[in-house]
């Protein structure tokens, strides 16, 4: 557990450093004396965060603890103090009086902005941003916002997906085995998990084209035995040779490992929990956005700034931000991908090219990229992208992505 | 060495109270070696835990309506399950019965709010669920009283039933699924709380009294009332005393059965409605498990009306002082504080066996 | 030591609570003795029966078995030292056959149930002269034989010592000659018996020596030939006893309830009480004798209207009360009050209070939805002075009274509705000597105000002195009905069994019929 905290935090470290640069990226050191006098911003000493979680604050896993974890890192970097200017009320379920109780709590211990990271918080989040106008909200995963105190913040997790996507292709090439695995939460239900799975699909066919993405729908975010047991079905019925996943535990993986085939993991670095098996993670830096929000709040003067600060009331990082990320490439990857994820990691940074785009790419074995203008179809044979034309809004991926792309089956 | 243990015949209530008083101290003990060893200072956790967080707070009214809300139902279900439990009836079906009722106030919500005035709207609310959940607990009542069959088991098997239903209606996206939000891509309850919604009467300052506190008191007199000086009432007590002797009495007791179930779930379900009439929108967690922690109140209450108001009171202190102190101390979450809801019921419950029985060692055997 | 004892209990005590249920008491068996232990209800008998089975322990005492200081704590303890109970409610299992409930309890059987368990068992059972069929089911058994089988088992796991608690309160007069018979041959094979029981009588017949206990307190051993039963009662008692049960001869009125062949079935759906024909008039006492579970409960039920009648009449002054509800029935005067083993499964809710219970059947005369319970303290208290109730006040609960306050004031509150038919069963069931007394006389002032009373008992003797005429009932059938003060036990017994029918042989009717029995012909005549 250390080593992918201490991992995190490098990671952090150096994307926090491109963050800086980055042409979203606020710069925290124009903001505060601009409009509002220096006395009004919280010091950083009396600066508390607050935070609503869905399960545990001391789950050692999972979503709760990838917030926690990027929130308390946050915190370090910035100079706070996690144990006395953090207030969390913890285990709140998706019931709008229950999370507005939590919010009370939290406001009347002062809390100066709060977290969310829950999407059912939306409309609770929405009713107190409205009330409490001296105090910042901030809510994951959600679509609603105003334009003074509630923003929203989600990332490209598909940007990452795609770069595992070249990974996995890799191996796909390298084992000869077209079929690959992805245990999903839900499926087009959602468009977090269909943007996912979308992304994971055109970075594999992009390095191989005759693959096929089978997806096992868990209709559960969390569902351990099923997670395992759809992995098996996946490997013994598909015959799939490299299994992906959008849930929470390692268990895809470790019945990838189990069944001597290969594996993409989510959330966290899950070499070590199938050391044979797992090639790379999509990963997120929640802990980029943290520091972007706190330094925001901090810096912003009164609450009412903060969307004004951050620049936009919807975040959505990506690459660029350093938000999501690929995890080390295990030495189970096969020769090149480092390289082609490299190149292509570049491209997305750059700006210059993005995943639900009218252009492809097509990634030799040896690692190079090559730009290819084609539509962009869904595996019904709709044209979602004409050919050369600009990639999908953003607003389509987190809402209204309700489709699988070309060479994705459900299983 | 042995130990046989005997029945009491006659607690005086100095004794009940001291057990009670030392079960509590005894469980926040046991939570205070835990809170030492997680690294916490006991005495500041319990103060904030018994104040709700309330001192120093610049929002404390806030703390008091929150408050309020989560006593409002547990009472109000507490109060309608001893209606059951007094007739020996076992419903355990309190939670199903609160979500089905819940449902029905959110659909009329949707329908009639806005259309009708309020006040019909909230009224036509209150109905629609202490119908449908009375129905839901009625129809329990009906196979026991037909066919036999264990009141237990079925109410608690509905309760699942009546879970998935909502978490049907809260997952299916489709036209018809108004009780879903329409904007949200994703599927979410839609929020009807600026439609309609039960009133607050200002108090002074900020702190609003919400007309649903009273009504719940008042319904608790009634019931007090109603199991005390009614007819109903004392056939409730002979039914759940010895249904032999209700028959015997010339009391039609299938009718007695059927009467209180559906009373006693309609409750529930006016629970459910005012939860939903001041939260103004569903949830799968809507009901708080107050269906089970009724169950509890009930039963420390001895089924007694007031003790009931009393008890609820005091579990809701508990339940909302334990996630505020959760709160501001890193080392402990809600599952803890949880547990230590747990150790506190659990001992009440084993103080509540001393004050019925007591443990005798042998003295001398036959050795 | 000049007398060896088989068993001797010396300084035994034993409390539940605050109840002293036995207070060093002192107790001894002669080998090959019947030992009498002789008390009221609640003096402690089986209490200390029970310690020596190993069912409870002492608080403090000594047991010597054979001279040897023992201690028993559980029931193999007593298995091993030769002491087997025959308990009041038997210790079987319904469904297994007659073999088998011996054979469950053996300590090496190993996991096969072997054929030759039956033979094994049907021979050891004639050994000690008993006929059984050792593949009956028990569920398929008469009381009689369940109780056999009771008393085999405990010979066949080597019992020297047996213990029988109330062994004839089950049984017909001829079932209680039979178990006599073989109580007195297992003497003779040098057994120790002590026989639990609160029948003078009985004790008379069969004991050597008696034993009485008091209130939880030894009071003396006596040599059976040497006392009589006026001396055990005052023992017993604490006091002088009067056991004449007066019999008031009252000018009889016409019959108040007729019942014409009237047939019911039980729960099971089986014929509780086939084509019965019997009237009672007022002030007369008309007494129900029959082995417990021959349509007793079922006729009252009926009665009551609690209880749909398959075909039949019954006619209350001159008019069908059939199919009328409980209610209306009760507004006719015709009461009913059964006291069921458990005494307080029908008739009272025992958790409420005396008040409470007292407006049981008339709570929803008053007006409005409120109880009225005013007039209901008002006869709570009437009851408590009348019929002497021992109770702190109204407002406690009647399961916190005593077996005998609890039957006076359930019959308390059917006097107290004025009727003129009272239908009782068992009034009298589990009270001490006095209580029951006490009941008696309350039931002899309603027969001298006329009213008609239909008496369920179980004590031959009582019914021969209370009654006026007693009915035989056998599996729901009457055999007869003959006057009671010209009958014998040996004829009602005879009945009881079904061996003795007057209804179809009182052309050569034996002394003692009453016309009643000719009742249905009579009516077919008229």
């Amino acid at each position: 557990m250390k080593k992918i905290i201490a991992m995190l935090l490098a990671l952090a470290m150096a994307f926090g450093l491109v963050a800086c640069g980055g042409a979203e990226a606020p710069a925290a050191t124009e903001a505060p004396a601009a409009d509002a006098p220096a006395a009004e911003a919280p010091a950083a000493a009396d600066f508390k965060v607050g935070a609503v979680y869905i399960n545990s604050k001391n789950d050692t896993a999972g979503y709760t603890f990838a917030h926690h974890n990027g929130i308390t890192t946050a915190m370090k970097e910035l100079g706070l103090d996690p144990a006395t200017q953090l207030v969390i009320v913890d285990e709140v379920p998706e019931d709008k009086e229950q999370v507005l109780s939590a919010i009370d709590t939290l406001v009347g211990e002062g809390a100066n902005i709060i977290f969310g990271i829950s999407f059912g918080y939306i409309d609770a989040m929405e009713e107190a941003a409205a009330e409490y106008t001296d105090v910042i909200f901030s809510h994951g995963t959600g679509y609603k916002s105003n334009e003074t105190n509630f923003n929203n913040y989600f990332g490209r997790a598909y940007q990452a997906r795609y770069l595992a996507g070249i990974a996995a292709g890799m191996k796909s090439l390298e084992m000869g085995n077209n079929n690959i695995g992805y245990v999903a939460a839900y499926g087009t239900e959602y468009a977090e998990t269909a943007s996912g799975i979308n992304g994971f699909a055109l970075g594999v066919q992009a390095v191989n084209p005759n693959a096929t993405v089978f997806v096992k729908n868990l209709g559960a975010w969390a569902d351990e035995v099923n997670e395992s047991a759809f992995a098996v079905e996946l490997i013994d019925s598909f015959g799939c040779g490299v299994i992906s996943q959008h849930c929470d535990s390692a268990q895809p993986q470790i019945a990838a490992e189990n069944a001597g085939v290969f594996g993409c993991g989510y959330n966290s670095d899950m070499t070590p929990d199938a050391p044979k098996a797992h090639l790379t993670a999509a990963i997120w830096n929640w802990n980029v956005y943290y520091r972007t929000a706190m330094e925001a709040a901090m810096n912003c003067g009164t609450a009412d700034k903060f969307v004004e600060t951050m620049g936009t009331p919807a975040y959505y990082g990506g690459l660029a931000e350093g938000f999501v990320d690929v995890s080390p490439l295990s030495e189970n990857c096969a020769a090149g991908t480092a390289e082609a994820i490299e190149a292509v990691k570049a491209l997305i940074i750059s700006g210059e090219w993005d995943v639900f785009s009218g252009t492809k790419l097509e990634i030799a074995a040896d690692g190079t990229v090559t730009k290819v203008d084609a539509p962009l179809v869904d595996n019904a044979g709709n044209e979602i992208v004409a050919a050369g034309g600009a990639s999908v809004e953003d607003g389509v991926i987190t809402g209204t992505m309700n489709y699988f792309v070309a060479g994705v089956q459900e299983a | 060495m042995g130990f046989h243990i005997v029945k009491r015949d006659n607690c005086p209530l100095w004794k009940k109270c001291c057990l009670y008083l030392g079960a509590v101290v005894l469980a926040l003990l046991l939570g205070a070696v835990l809170l030492i060893s997680l690294g916490v200072d006991p005495i500041a956790y319990y103060t904030r835990m018994f104040t709700m967080g309330t001192v120093g707070n610049k929002i404390a009214y806030k703390v008091w309506i929150n408050y309020l809300k989560e006593l409002v139902p547990l009472a109000l279900v507490s109060v309608a399950l001893s209606l059951a439990f007094k007739m020996r009836f076992w419903n355990i079906g309190g939670e199903g019965q609160f979500i089905l009722g819940a449902i029905s106030a959110a659909f009329v919500a949707f329908k009639a709010g806005g259309v009708l005035p309020n006040g019909v709207t909230l009224l036509l609310m209150c109905l629609a669920a202490m119908i449908t959940a009375g129905l839901y607990g009625l129809f329990v009542a009906a196979l026991k009283v037909k066919f036999g069959t264990n009141e237990t088991l079925m109410t608690l098997m509905l309760n699942y039933v009546a879970l998935y239903i909502l978490v049907f209606l809260g997952e299916a996206k489709a036209d018809w699924n108004f009780f879903l939000d329409a904007e949200s891509a994703r599927p979410v309850f839609a929020s009807f709380a600026k439609i309609v919604s039960f009133p607050g009467i200002p108090m002074g300052g900020k702190f609003t009294l919400n007309i649903c506190v009273i009504l719940t008191v008042l319904i608790g007199i009634l019931v007090y009332v109603y199991l005390r000086f009614t007819k109903h009432g004392y056939e409730i007590s002979v039914v759940g005393d010895s249904a032999g002797t209700a028959h015997y009495a010339g009391m039609k007791v299938n009718r007695i059965v059927l009467r209180t179930v559906f009373l006693s779930a309609a409750l529930i379900g006016l629970a459910a409605a005012f939860k939903v009439g001041t939260a103004g929108i569903l949830s799968t967690a809507i009901t708080d498990d107050v269906g089970w922690t009724g169950i509890i109140v009930a039963w420390l209450s001895q089924l007694n009306t007031a003790v009931i108001f009393a008890v609820s009171a005091l579990i809701c202190v508990l339940h909302y002082g334990s996630t505020v102190a959760a709160a501001t101390f890193a080392q402990v979450d809600s599952s803890f504080a949880n547990m230590l809801q747990g150790v506190i019921l659990f001992l009440v419950l084993a103080a509540d066996f001393y004050t019925r029985f007591k443990i005798v060692s042998d003295k001398k055997g036959g050795n | 030591m000049a007398q060896q004892y088989a068993i001797e209990l010396k300084g035994i005590t034993k409390t539940f609570g605050s109840v002293v249920a036995n207070n060093g008491i002192n107790l001894n068996v002669k080998p090959g003795e019947i030992l009498a232990l002789l008390g009221e209800n609640g003096s402690g008998k089986t209490t200390l029966m029970n310690m020596l089975s190993g069912i409870y322990k002492p608080d403090s005492g000594s047991i010597y078995v054979d001279g040897k200081e023992v201690s028993i704590t559980s029931p193999e303890d007593s298995k091993r030292l030769g002491i087997g109970m025959v308990h009041q409610h038997f210790k079987l299992v319904d469904v297994f056959s007659a073999a088998d409930n011996i054979w469950m309890g053996r300590e090496k059987t190993g996991l096969l149930l072997k054929k030759d368990r039956y033979a094994e068992i049907e021979e050891m059972a004639r050994k000690f002269g008993f006929e059984i069929d050792p593949r009956k089911k028990v569920y398929n058994m008469a009381v009689s034989e369940k109780q056999t089988l009771e008393i085999i088992k405990v010979l066949y796991y080597g019992a020297k010592i047996i213990i029988l608690d109330e062994p004839t309160a089950v049984l017909t007069v001829q079932e209680i000659q039979k178990l006599f018979g073989v109580l007195r041959r297992m003497k003779e094979e040098g057994h120790s018996i002590i026989i639990i029981t609160h029948k003078l009588n009985e004790v008379m017949e069969i004991s050597d020596r008696v034993a009485i206990l008091r209130k939880g307190e030894y009071i003396t051993t006596v040599n059976t030939s040497e006392t009589n039963e006026q001396e055990l009662t005052e023992w017993m008692v604490g006091r002088k006893v009067d056991l004449n049960i007066p019999r008031v001869f009252m000018e009889k009125t016409r019959p108040l309830l007729e019942v014409r062949d009237v047939t019911i079935r039980s729960d099971e759906g089986a014929v509780a009480i086939d084509g019965v024909n019997f009237y009672i008039r007022g002030g007369e006492i008309l007494g129900v004798a029959g082995i417990a579970g021959c349509g007793q409960k079922e006729l009252c039920e009926a009665i009551a209207g609690l209880r749909p009648i398959e075909k039949g009449q019954m006619i209350h002054k001159g008019e069908n009360i059939v199919g009328l509800s409980p209610k209306t029935i009760l507004e006719k005067g015709i009461s009913m009050s059964f006291i069921p083993e458990d005494r307080l499964g029908m008739g009272l809710a025992p958790s409420l209070s005396i008040t409470d219970n007292m407006i049981l059947k008339k709570y929803s005369d008053c007006k409005g939805p409120f109880v009225d319970r005013k007039t209901g303290r008002k006869d709570a208290e009437d009851v408590i002075r009348e019929l002497e109730v021992v109770t702190p006040s109204a407002d406690t609960p009647v399961r916190r009274l005593s077996g005998g306050n609890v039957q006076k004031v359930l019959l308390g509150r059917e006097i107290k509705a004025d009727p003129n038919v009272i239908i009782t069963a068992y009034p009298v069931r589990g009270l001490d000597i006095n209580s029951s007394y006490a009941i008696y006389n309350i039931l002899n002032k309603q027969k001298e105000s006329g009213v008609g009373i239909l008496f369920v008992g179980e004590d031959l003797d009582v019914m021969m002195a209370l009654c006026d005429k007693i009915m035989v009932l056998c599996h729901g059938k009457i055999m007869g009905v003959v006057h009671a003060h010209k009958t014998t036990k040996e004829e009602l017994g005879l009945m009881m069994t079904g061996a003795l029918d007057l209804i179809y042989k009182y052309e050569d009717k034996p002394a003692g019929i009453a016309k009643d029995t000719r009742f249905g012909e009579q009516e077919e005549e008229a």
